[in-house]
């Protein structure tokens, strides 16, 4: 499952990650950028168009006829590790996250590739590809092209294609008052990867965050059909607090987060404590954190967990606060690591309180 | 001995590591390091504070100077570098024994928070007062290692006492509660409070000279 992340490097080529200023969904622009970069974007109207680029959603969902809609997202960023087959199973898992978060199946994958080749070896390349073009067949879609050009700096990604019945599209919006928030996978891989850059993490730590880094988001709405999801996202770039602000914007509803049921990849705490805290992390702060009341006071290590951009991240499901039980029970039989973190709630729309229970 | 870094122009973790490399040498006494972004100082604010040493930042020109020290500066500039925030870290306290030490605890010798004047209007506010303090604590999950009660302190856990449930539910979550065995003899509530929760003046000063800190409302 795991590789060794620096076996396949040739003794003349630098390091994957050795370049890379910004890494994984750390290198996103940052929400309060974006907002003043598509202030002039036009204003779409499409009665077939099921999303609205104002909710900052996932990805863009399309409706073909009553019964099917296709849905399309795009997703690239830098090396996050030094192997390249490892590197394109991550950029590829985190490419399909987003066909996953809408409640689709992802169909088909473009690859989008940058990559210098002067200074890399051309096998370096064609295990990158690889890697994603793996990681896309485990999905059970297939990579059917792509495109790739020069540059100074490696860049991979994907351009994929889903599809979703219209009337099971699961949204940033729709969660309801109550609601329970519930999410799969553990926090930290903004913390780890920096630490993973900084030969900081042993054997084991590398081990948990690659398995993080290259689970599919596939199986969590596969095994809660009969379920009713409210609504649903991922957590990557804009972290933990700046998912659930898009959500709890989205539903009109405020949020409550509880600090004691996140779950956090191992080390990630004592890492950021000593300052391990990637760029992406200050930036959320800074986009994010005039949403946010603590109701306790909070160590500083893990406020910055809360705003750790996320490669790879997992879901965030709101499901009735009934449903919760049946919700873990489903998820645990299938082993998918999953903890109830708080709930939506009536209140100023937007807003999260951050309490330790 | 004293170390000067210049890591202008390195993207993270490496200023980071850099520095943590010379503290780490404990011949260091102090290191000055010039960074260019705002995110290494905080970076290597958490890095210091982390270490339990001082840490001070300054602005030159577009870059920053941040001085981490193993002594406060006798101007006495420093940030506190005491852990962030300890409220919310501090491990629970079930079982605890005096002598064991740290952490928090709440020494409470009267029945009331602060005081108003001598009214009983006021007397029964201050009262309450009191009850909102521990209802709080106990919501916010701070978990103090022990809660002590000396002097008319011991009438909040008479069971008559609004105080009462707060106390058992603190109780609950593993904070140690226990009250003066002579004050709640002097009070005639000593038949009233299980004998585990009854402590004497000696068991008192461990807990209070061993303690973290101590919050007397």
């Amino acid at each position: 499952m795991t590789t060794n992340p620096q076996k396949d490097r040739p003794e003349d080529s630098p390091r994957l990650t050795s370049n890379v200023k910004a890494a994984g969904c750390a290198a996103k622009i940052s929400a309060h950028e974006l907002k003043q970069i598509l202030a002039g974007m036009p204003k779409i109207y499409d009665a077939n168009l099921l999303t609205s680029i104002t909710n900052f959603e996932d990805a863009a969902v399309y409706k073909l006829h009553e019964d099917q809609a296709v849905i399309q997202t795009v997703d690239f960023f830098p090396p996050v590790v030094d192997d390249p087959y490892l590197f394109g199973q991550v950029a590829a898992t985190n490419a399909l996250s987003d066909i996953y978060a809408m409640g689709g199946t992802p169909l088909l994958a473009l690859a989008i590739f940058c990559f210098p080749t002067c200074d890399y070896s051309l096998s370096m390349a064609a295990e990158i590809l690889r890697g994603g073009a793996d990681q896309v067949v485990k999905a059970g879609a297939m990579v059917a092209g792509g495109h790739s050009i020069q540059g100074s700096e490696i860049l991979y990604g994907m351009a994929v294609t889903g599809l979703v019945h219209p009337k099971k599209m699961l949204t940033n919006g729709g969660a309801k008052p109550g609601d329970a928030i519930i999410m799969t996978k553990a926090l930290g891989t903004g913390v780890s990867l920096l630490a993973l850059k900084a030969d900081l993490l042993d054997h084991e730590e590398q081990a948990r965050l690659f398995s993080s880094l290259t689970t599919l988001n596939n199986r969590p709405i596969l095994v809660l059909n009969g379920i009713d999801i409210h609504a649903c996202t991922d957590v990557t770039g804009f972290g933990l607090i700046g998912h659930i602000h898009e959500m709890t914007k989205a539903s009109k509803l405020a949020a409550r987060v509880s600090i004691n049921k996140l779950r956090f990849l191992p080390a990630c705490l004592e890492l950021a404590k000593e300052g391990l805290v990637p760029a992406g992390s200050y930036a959320n702060r800074k986009s994010f954190e005039s949403n946010v009341s603590y109701i306790n006071d909070l160590p500083l290590e893990v406020t910055d967990l809360i705003y750790d951009p996320q490669t790879a991240g997992g879901l965030l499901l709101a499901v009735r606060a009934d449903d919760v039980d049946e919700v873990l029970r489903k998820l645990g039989e299938d082993r998918i690591e999953a903890s109830h973190i708080g709930q939506f709630l009536e209140g100023i729309p937007g807003h999260i309180d951050v309490t330790i229970h | 001995m004293k170390k000067e870094l210049d890591l202008r122009g390195l993207s993270c973790p490496e200023p980071v590591l850099r520095t943590k490399k010379i503290i780490d040498d404990q011949a260091v006494s102090s290191v000055e390091a010039l960074v260019d972004s705002e995110i290494n100082v905080q970076n290597l604010e958490r890095l210091a504070r982390s270490q339990k040493l001082f840490v001070k930042k300054e602005s030159v020109g577009d870059h920053f100077r941040v001085s981490i020290d193993r002594q406060a500066s006798p101007s006495g500039h420093d940030h506190q570098t005491a852990p962030h925030k300890a409220g919310a870290n501090s491990a629970a306290a079930s079982g605890a024994e005096a002598t064991r030490g740290g952490g928090t605890i709440v020494f409470i010798a009267k029945d009331t928070f602060g005081h108003g004047s001598d009214s009983e209007k006021d007397h029964d506010f201050s009262h309450n007062l009191l009850n909102v303090f521990l209802q709080t604590i106990e919501q916010s999950g701070l978990k103090p290692r022990a809660i002590l009660m000396a002097n008319s302190g011991v009438k909040l856990i008479d069971p008559n006492s609004s105080t009462y449930k707060v106390l058992c539910d603190l109780k609950d979550s593993g904070t140690t509660v226990l009250a003066c065995g002579l004050c709640l003899d002097y009070y005639g509530l000593k038949d009233k409070v299980p004998v585990e929760q009854v402590t004497n003046m000696f068991a008192i000063c461990e807990y209070l000279f061993a303690a973290d800190q101590v919050l007397s409302p």
